[in-house]
């Protein structure tokens, strides 16, 4: 039925013209129905989506002659959102213009999908819609929006797009934004000086889209403001100003770019300013990252030419040691067969030389020894000079210079004997150029031995020296000592050195070398320690003991050895030791000691440093806890101390005292507190305690135990 | 009896609509709604020409197209209807061996006149 409308044409015959008409009554009777319109909506709807050209035409103009749009219209009075908005949209797919009016007022409804359906509905309905919008809409315009808004100019037929900059004062930024947009999508480049303004706008969407304008209308009057922008601008508006000057700047810009290229930090930013540069003026900027230095290539050059360099003197040395021999050889093997022809060729060969060169030529040719002779050498030396090309030669430039040149020469001459004359030359300049260069690693080698020596001699101060005269000392003793007594394997030390005046009593007393240091027995060596007087070497031995297991009771023994002994080292030791042990705290076996004064008291130390306040306190706990070794303290302080304090130690004392006599009550005067068995009474337990035993029949519980096994344990020792 | 046209597209409204343009045209139509059955009746009988959409459920236009072309050897015109931005489909059409193409929103008119212009060429 649709399809017999939508193809009606005025050609078709009467049958056909009889029969729209009929489905034209039926659709309307059809669309009575509520449910029948809305599918018929949805199919011409739909249809209009997928069809072009007359048929689509023809489809609006049968949704319209339907008045299909008047439910179009009923929707937009709807309450619900998405029923206005399928109304709006309906009203903009079948291109209802009527609807326009009704629409606009839409566009700024605080529905969101409604205002945007809207927005499209009026930009697409009428040619004048977009400047209502630009001129009234209050809201943003989200980009997405701003890409459909664009796709309907773009495909409306016979759009004449108004001048977009006239927005660009608009209160609303969105607005201002889209106009920018637009203005550079239909390249309208009237509003030049908006523009330029526009990049001073705070908003910077809207810096960044009047640069691109900038960018691409060309606008040169914009440089200024970019410049004066540029300090304040994000690193975004930067990098795209950067770029606008590239595109839009000119040489005169190069002091700005090179300004930002020493002061800005941002690596982006930097990378731009150079990239613009370059942009400007090509190649003013080159790479200077990770460029490995000129000497780096420099030297690999130079090695590279100074192998090349001999690789070709070594292969024309070569080259020229070999094929004279060759040839010689051959000469002088075929010599006397030369052909008449070989004669001939040879005469060619020779008059094609200078006169004097072959005069030479003949010369050694008609002599073959010689030249044999002068070959062989002439190999020697060559050779010689070969196996020393080997190594660098660059600092021969003269002598490369020369070999090229012998080398043309060579290539050029064909006598042999010129060849072997400037070889010769050469190879003795070669070798006299090596023996030059070659002397200075020898001597390099003995100034740095001069160097090394002056340096260990100036600079360098042993941490001890020896001195010489006790070192001749210690061996004169040995000598001594050991001179004497040796037996054959000793004989042969030369002891003419020993003189007795330098012997020292330090050392060893002439007279008191009696017995050997080392005794060779038959089972085997004995050491006797007599390189020292033996009254010493007791007092050494004492000292060393005392070193070893002694401690500050030994100081008195110690002064007694320093002050008796006269012998220095016996006094330097004994000394040592008695600073050792002035500093040495007691043994813990001393601290219980009787005789020990350390033993008195606890109190004593602690009681001499502290203040008053502080010897009350300690005086109240020596009342309380002090016992017979507090006495001595005690008595002290009544003694010495204040009356106040004197009182308390009175006090303190007299408990102590009183504790001490109970004490002694009970304790019998000779107790053997090795054994804890021997004790003079016994353990009665009481009445109620042995009731109490029997009926927890005895020694239900750990402690019962334990207390019985005691009981059981004293009864045994005491038979 | 007009020509045979194989028309095939899963729209079925815009598919109905083609069609009885295509018979008013004179055409004889063959409307098949997936590529299953464009198969199934290729291996039956070739049509004069061919319209398919791309997108079709089972078996694409392209996959359409290097059917006929490889797997047939049939060098029957074949008229791709692509959507609007699948430029890049059209172009691998026309390398396999499509003759012309129509974006939607099709012209019925503009249709009937390419596919005439292919028949008759």
């Amino acid at each position: 039925m649709i399809n017999e409308f939508l193809f009606f044409e005025d050609s078709n015959t009467k049958e056909e013209k009889m029969n729209y008409l009929n489905l034209k009554i039926q659709i309307r009777e059809l669309i009575k129905n509520d449910f029948d319109r809305n599918v018929l909506t949805e199919v011409l709807l739909d249809l209009r989506k997928d069809l072009s050209g007359q048929s689509q035409t023809v489809l609006i103009d049968l949704y319209k002659d339907l008045g299909l749009h008047n439910d179009a219209y009923e929707k937009l009075s709807s309450r619900k959102w998405q029923v206005v908005s399928s109304g709006i949209l309906e009203l903009t797919t079948m291109e209802v213009d009527e609807s326009y009016g009704l629409i606009i007022k839409f566009i700024n409804h605080r529905q969101s999908t409604i205002r945007k359906q809207a927005e499209i509905a009026v930009v697409n309905l009428k040619e004048e819609g977009i400047k209502y919008f630009l001129d009234n809409t209050k809201y943003k315009i989200a980009e997405w929006q701003q890409l459909k808004l664009l796709d309907v100019l773009r495909h409306k037929p016979n759009f004449n797009a108004p001048q977009f900059g006239l927005w660009l004062t608009a209160t609303n930024t969105h607005v201002v934004l889209f106009s920018l947009r637009l203005i550079k999508y239909y390249n309208q480049n009237e509003a030049e000086q908006s523009i330029i303004t526009l990049l001073k706008h705070k908003n910077r969407d809207i810096q960044a889209e009047a640069i691109e304008c900038i960018k691409d209308f060309h606008f040169v009057s914009a440089l200024p403001t970019l410049k004066l922008v540029y300090p304040k601008a994000s690193h975004d508006i930067k990098i795209a100003i950067l770029d606008a000057i590239g595109e839009v700047g000119s040489e005169n810009e190069v002091s700005f770019l090179e300004f930002l290229k020493s002061t800005e930090r941002h690596f982006n930013i930097k990378g731009k300013v150079n990239s613009t540069l370059n942009k400007i003026n090509p190649e003013s900027v080159l790479p200077t990252k990770n460029i490995s230095t000129a000497e780096f290539y420099e030297s690999e050059i130079e090695i590279e030419e100074t192998l090349s360099t001999n690789n070709e003197i070594k292969k024309e040395v070569e080259l020229s040691i070999t094929e004279p021999v060759l040839d010689i050889t051959m000469e002088l093997n075929n010599e006397p067969e030369l052909s008449e022809e070989n004669i001939e060729l040879e005469s060619v060969a020779i008059n094609s030389l200078p006169n004097e060169e072959t005069e030479g030529e003949i010369v050694n040719e008609t002599s073959t020894d010689k030249i044999e002779d002068e070959v062989e050498l002439d190999i020697e030396v060559a050779s010689d000079s070969v196996e020393q090309l080997d190594i660098d030669l660059t600092f021969l430039t003269h002598v490369n210079d020369k070999n090229e040149q012998a080398n043309n020469d060579v290539e050029v001459v064909e006598d042999e004997e010129v060849k072997k004359v400037e070889l010769a030359e050469l190879v003795e300049e070669l070798e006299n150029e090596l023996t030059f260069n070659f002397l200075p690693f020898v001597i390099e080698e003995v100034a740095y031995k001069e160097e090394i020596s002056a340096f260990v001699e100036e600079d360098f101060e042993p941490l001890f020296v020896l001195d010489d005269g006790f070192i001749d000392e210690q061996e004169e003793v040995a000598s001594l000592t050991l001179g004497e007594r040796t037996t054959n394997e000793f004989e042969d030390i030369d002891w003419s050195t020993v003189t007795a005046e330098a012997i020292t009593d330090n050392y060893c007393e002439p007279s008191s070398i009696d017995e050997p240091l080392v005794s060779f027995e038959s089972d085997g060596i004995s050491f006797s320690a007599n390189f020292m007087p033996q009254e010493e070497l007791d007092a050494m031995v004492i000292l060393e003991n005392i070193a070893e297991l002694g401690d500050c009771r030994e100081l008195d023994v110690l002064q007694n050895i320093a002050d008796k002994n006269s012998s220095a080292l016996v006094k330097e030791r004994a000394n040592e030791l008695i600073q050792k042990f002035l500093y040495q705290s007691p043994r813990p076996t001393e601290l219980f000691s009787a005789d020990n004064n350390l033993s008195e008291s606890v109190f004593t130390e602690i009681y001499n440093l502290a203040d008053e306040e502080t010897k009350l306190m300690l005086l109240s706990e020596i009342k309380s806890v002090g016992d017979e070794k507090e006495i001595h303290l005690l008595e002290s302080v009544i003694k010495t101390e204040s009356k106040f304090l004197a009182k308390a130690a009175t006090e303190a004392l007299e408990n102590i005292k009183s504790q001490l006599s109970l004490v002694t009550e009970f304790i019998p005067k000779e107790i053997d507190n090795d054994s804890i068995f021997d004790v003079d009474f016994e353990i009665e337990l009481s009445e109620s305690i042995k009731r109490n035993i029997a009926s927890n029949n005895s020694g239900s519980t750990l402690f019962d135990q334990l207390c019985s096994m005691s009981n059981s344990l004293y009864k045994k020792k005491n038979g | 009896m007009g020509k045979r046209v194989l028309l095939a597209d899963d729209d079925q409204l815009l598919a109905s609509l083609l069609n009885f343009r295509l018979k008013k045209g004179g055409y004889s139509v063959h409307h098949s709604v997936n590529g299953k059955e464009v198969k199934e009746y290729l291996k039956n009988e070739m049509p004069d020409i061919i319209v398919s959409d791309i997108m079709m459920p089972y078996f694409s236009g392209i996959e359409l197209i290097d059917f006929v072309r490889n797997e047939l050897k049939s060098k029957t015109p074949i008229i791709i209807i692509s959507s609007a931005g699948n430029e890049q489909n059209v172009l691998t059409a026309f390398e396999l061996g499509a003759n012309d193409f129509i974006t939607k929103p099709v012209s019925p008119t503009e249709l009937l006149v390419r596919i005439a212009r292919e028949i008759n060429k």
